[in-house]
Formats: structure tokens, sequence, C-alpha cells
């Protein structure tokens, strides 16, 4: 049974709704934002670079959303059989990865800005720019837009490490709190 | 060319004509620059070299032969100013020159639209363009603005034809100073 809030010991159907879509259009995201970014200056670089920013703005919202949602429901706490070096690197990581969901689309909206290549959301809505046009600056904000998403590809490979982990060897119940069904037996 | 011909026609003619006033457009100080939307948002840029010559008879423009080099074009990205000088774009390797060479100009005060030619990849389009005539310290200085199909011109072609990415509408903005020509002596 799914729960619209958090429980004591499970993500209520809402954070898991923010999670799962949040987590399946961030793997688009990467995807579309490599392959635009191989693609050599053309028609379909602009097309394909268009809508990795009209998604990366509406991950922005629905990331900014899901904070808000968690700030309201405090997730529930790992059980005290895990070790605390385990809890508390568990909680770092999960920060570093929300602040990463919030500051890589940030970071690309400056570079966008920057380099004079304003947004469109989606053919809807004239986003406005985050600062001037400069080249310099497009050239600086390209960098740190690549880094935080490299290193934010890293943490997902990690998180997704760590609770496959749980899922898979540890049997614990703690990647199945993220889930609508709770894990077969040997718990 | 036609600043030497003109060089010429005043320096051999019997008796001056009825003094006109040239200038010649300054090479900087000014600006030309674009705007056009790409993917649905307003994209900019500018061009660096352009000059040409307008003279003025009684306080109003008579004759005006400007140009710009398209090979200038700067919109901040090197890769898409590569992009502008290819074959799709300016083709600035075998049209290295932009040209408008103004006919009639009609005036209102400071407000004035010249009619002429305005000639973009050998391509020809007579055009209006409006502009105004004022002195900044003694300099005229010539600003205006005009609005144009790039695909008149061939400005994009191929899959850039595809105006729902590409905007069909390019607005040009012009501030220049001018220089007065001094006359052959």
């Amino acid at each position: 049974m799914a729960y619209f809030r958090n429980l004591g010991e499970t993500y209520g159907i809402i954070a898991q709704a923010f999670h799962w879509l949040v987590a399946a259009l961030v793997l688009a995201q990467l995807g579309l934002g490599v392959y635009a970014a191989s693609l050599p200056v053309g028609l379909a670089r602009l097309q394909w670079l268009s809508r990795h920013k009209s998604l990366g703005l509406a991950i922005l919202v629905l990331v900014l959303l899901r904070l808000a949602w968690r700030a309201m429901n405090r997730p529930p706490l790992l059980p005290g059989s895990m070790p605390e070096w385990q809890r508390r690197a568990a909680a770092a990581m999960h920060r570093l990865l929300y602040l990463l969901l919030v500051l890589a689309p940030l970071a690309g909206w400056l570079y966008a800005s920057a380099a004079g290549l304003s947004v469109n959301w989606f053919g809807l809505i004239l986003m406005p720019d985050l600062i001037a046009k400069d080249p310099g600056l497009a050239d600086v904000f390209k960098q740190v837009h690549r880094a935080l998403v490299a290193l934010l590809a890293l943490l997902i490979a990690g998180h997704a490490g760590a609770a496959l982990r749980h899922a898979l060897w540890l049997r614990d119940g703690i990647a199945h709190r993220m889930l609508p069904w709770k894990p077969r037996a040997n718990r | 060319m036609r600043l030497r011909a003109l060089v010429a026609v005043v320096a051999f003619a019997p008796s001056p004509a009825p003094a006109d006033d040239c200038y010649a457009v300054r090479p900087s100080g000014g600006s030309v620059s674009f705007e056009v939307r790409q993917a649905g948002a307003p994209f900019r840029g500018a061009f660096r070299r352009f000059g040409g010559e307008i003279c003025l008879a009684q306080g109003q423009v008579e004759r005006i032969d400007v140009w710009l080099e398209p090979a200038s074009v700067d919109a901040g990205l090197p890769e898409i100013d590569a992009a502008l000088k290819e074959k799709e774009f300016f083709e600035t390797a075998r049209y290295p020159r932009i040209a408008f060479t103004g006919r009639s100009v009609e005036a209102r005060g400071e407000r004035q639209t010249a009619r002429g030619m305005l000639e973009i990849k050998g391509r020809r389009r007579d055009v209006q363009v409006a502009f105004r005539l004022r002195r900044d310290s003694g300099e005229p200085v010539v600003s205006g603005s005009l609005t144009l199909n790039r695909l008149d011109y061939g400005i994009g072609t191929g899959e850039w034809s595809d105006t729902k990415w590409l905007g069909t509408e390019v607005k040009v903005d012009f501030n220049v100073k001018l220089a007065a020509v001094k006359a052959p002596n």
C-alpha cells in the first residue's frame, strides 16, 4: 500500500513519483546532451540542443518542486542497524545529488545566456537570460556545466550502485523504500 | 570605386557641380547589427567591417552608397561565425560584399526614408530603409533599421530554409558616423 506522504519507513508515492520521473528525465537528458554536443554546427545540432535546454529547465523546475515537497515531508530515517558512516555517506550523497541537480541545469542556462543562444521553452515560453551575452563567460560556463554534469553522472552511478547493493545483495528493504512494492522475504 | 569615380568627376568637371556635401562612413565608432530568431529566441550579431559614402545637399541625403563585408560577421561564437560564411549563408568567398544603393530619399525633418537596391549574394531587391540623420557634436550620424526576409536573398539555404528553427525575418540596425570627404584641390 502506498501513501502520498512519507511514512516512518518508506517514501510516499509523491516522493517516489518525483524520484523516478527526475531519474528518467535526467538519464534522457544526459544522452541528449552528449549526442547534441557531438553534432557539427547545423540544423540538427540547433534542434537537439534546443530540446536539451528545454528539458533541462523542466528538470530544474521538477527538482525545485521535489525539494519543496521534501522540505515538507521529512524523508524516512535510515535504520539504526546501518553503520553510522553509511548513514552519513548516504545523507551526504543525497545532498550532493540534489545540489548538482540544481546547479547543472543552472550552469547550462548561464552558458546558453552567455552564448547569446536564449532558450524558448519547447517553443512555448521565451525564457529570460540569466546574464548578458559574453563569449568569454560562455566558455567558462560551458566548462562548469560539463564538469558538474560529469560529477552528477558519477554520483548517479554510485547512488544506483548502492541502491542495487541494498536491493539485490543486502535485501534490507532500503532500496524498496523508493519502490511501490516491498522486498521479497528474507529480510 | 564609386568614390574614385566621384573624385574624378569633381576634379575634372569644368565648373564645379553644385556643392555636394559628401561623407564617408567611418569604419569605427558605429555599428551594424542584426537580430534573427533561432529556435524561437532572438539571436544577435554584428558586422564589423562596413563603409561607403553618403552625399548631402541642402541638409538632405542625396546619394547613398554603402556596403558591408559579411565575412566580418561577429555573433560571439566562432563556430557560428564560420558557418555564416559558408555557402548556405553569406558565401563570403564568392560574395564578399553586401551593398545598398539609394535611389531616392524622402525626408520629413530628421526622419528620412531611402528607397534603393539591396544586393546580397548577387540577389537584388528594392527596399525602403527608414533612418535618421542627425548631428552629434557636429558630425553627422546616420541610424536606422530595416527588416528583411532572409529567404529573398538565399541566406540560409538547404536545411536552414526551415523557418521554424531559423526565423525568416532579419532585423538590421545601424548607427554609423560620417566623416566629411575632403574636396580635392
